[in-house]
């Protein structure tokens, strides 16, 4: 084992081969590799868990508690299923909202000011050529209605309920279901076509 | 993938996060017993999952990596009195007690509905064995229907420093899971909340326990998703 680890910079993920491999050492139980997981993709997973949350207190606990889970999970993460960083984020993203639908419903009235998460998360540029995955979902996104894919991405970054969405889009809870649920079938047939 | 189509939107809800909260545990709970469901929310997990790869980073405020190095410590302390032979003495005890055959649920389950096919009295006595998988039982609830007690016996549920176990019962018809208070990981729990509910939903109901903060959730709502689950089957009277 290397002692003398490289440390990528806080907010600058590293390559997927490299966190790949430091997954495989925390599974074997290797605290230094954990250490530099945790330096180069912390800033990614406080992001997904913040912007649920919005509290810090909470968003801190949630990723205190995503990364205990990350290491005792290292050992499931299989490659073939998406890249490290996108199982990581998800594991953080699924402790955010079991919290968040705990606590209270994500309500508009709690969205930062100024603050546009659709149009952040959606900015093609931005995200440009992270992944293939990222691509092919972002042009499967592309083909929805502006305002279904909005009510998608409020879901998935903000962790809005079915109710929070309705409030948003002045429509009955009933059609908000029926939109996750036509677009959410669009985008696994566009996905695997 | 025999999944109905609408198992697999609440998967894909379940990934995305806008299921209702007592829909959401149901889920949770039913994952952990129905592989090709916890399949399909996998898979939407999968699919979706790229979005939050690409969430632009934020510092947070502050090193959590002490904290969380101490966490993983206190979760790897050994047990003091979880040794593998007294976990096996009480298991072979609780099955002698309990069944007098294998306590596998599903073992269990075939007995049961063989027997019901012959017999016209309904059974009294009823156990789940709380578990995350068929070879780690954690803990077992035993249940008596008519008088509703609830008795808690440990298996081999590892202690958690600084936390709880706490039992929920879960049916839809209940709305979200609601606490049959805290279980102890290392001595019988009893318990007389079940007196509050009916039989049919004590019967058809899934048992879940999941990890919180010393002494219980503090608003009566699961923490997280369950780390043990379970449901009734028939004891032989």
């Amino acid at each position: 084992m290397s002692t003398a680890e490289e440390t990528p910079k806080a907010t600058e993920p590293a390559a997927s081969d490299d966190l790949a491999a430091l997954l495989g050492r925390v599974a074997a139980r290797d605290a230094a590799a954990f250490a530099a997981l945790y330096r180069s993709t912390h800033a990614v997973l406080y992001g997904v868990v913040a912007r649920i949350l919005t509290r810090g207190d909470a968003s801190g606990e949630a990723l205190q508690e995503a990364y205990v889970r990350i290491w005792e999970k290292a050992g499931e993460f299989d490659s073939a299923r998406g890249s490290p960083l996108a199982w990581m984020a998800t594991i953080a993203r699924n402790r955010a909202i079991d919290e968040v639908r705990r606590v209270r419903p994500a309500s508009l009235e709690e969205m930062p000011e100024g603050f546009e998460p659709a149009a952040e998360a959606v900015d093609p540029l931005a995200a440009r050529a992270r992944s293939e995955r990222l691509a092919a979902l972002l042009a499967c996104l592309g083909n929805l209605d502006a305002d279904k894919r909005e009510a998608v991405l409020l879901a998935y970054y903000r962790g809005f309920s079915r109710d929070a969405l309705a409030r948003r889009f002045g429509a009955p809870t009933a059609t908000i279901k029926t939109w996750l649920r036509r677009s959410l079938m669009q985008l696994r047939d566009c996905l695997e076509s | 993938m025999t999944l109905s189509p609408d198992d697999d939107f609440a998967a894909a809800e379940f990934a995305l996060g806008t299921l209702e909260p007592g829909e959401r545990a149901t889920l949770a709970a039913r994952r952990l017993r129905e592989s090709e469901l916890d399949a399909a929310i996998r898979a939407w997990e999968m699919r979706l999952s790229p979005l939050a790869e690409a969430t632009p980073p934020i510092v947070p405020p502050g090193d959590f990596l002490p904290a969380i190095e101490a966490r993983i410590r206190a979760a790897a302390a050994p047990p003091a009195s979880h040794g593998v032979a007294a976990l096996q003495k009480r298991l072979s005890r609780w099955r002698a007690a309990a069944v007098g055959t294998t306590g596998i649920a599903a073992a269990l389950a075939i007995g049961f509905i063989a027997r019901e096919a012959t017999r016209a009295v309904a059974p009294r006595e009823f156990v789940a064995i709380l578990q995350r998988s068929a070879d780690s039982p954690a803990f077992v609830a035993s249940i008596n229907l008519d008088s509703r007690e609830l008795t808690v016996r440990p298996l081999a549920a590892p202690p958690q420093a600084g936390k709880s176990y706490e039992l929920w019962i879960i049916e839809p018809k209940l709305g979200p899971p609601r606490s049959l208070g805290v279980i102890d990981a290392a001595t019988v729990t009893r318990n007389p909340r079940l007196a509050a509910f009916d039989r049919a939903v004590v019967e058809d109901a899934t048992y879940a326990v999941t990890v919180e903060p010393e002494g219980g959730s503090p608003d009566g709502k699961p923490s997280g998703p369950p780390v043990f689950v379970g449901k009734l089957v028939a004891v032989e009277p």
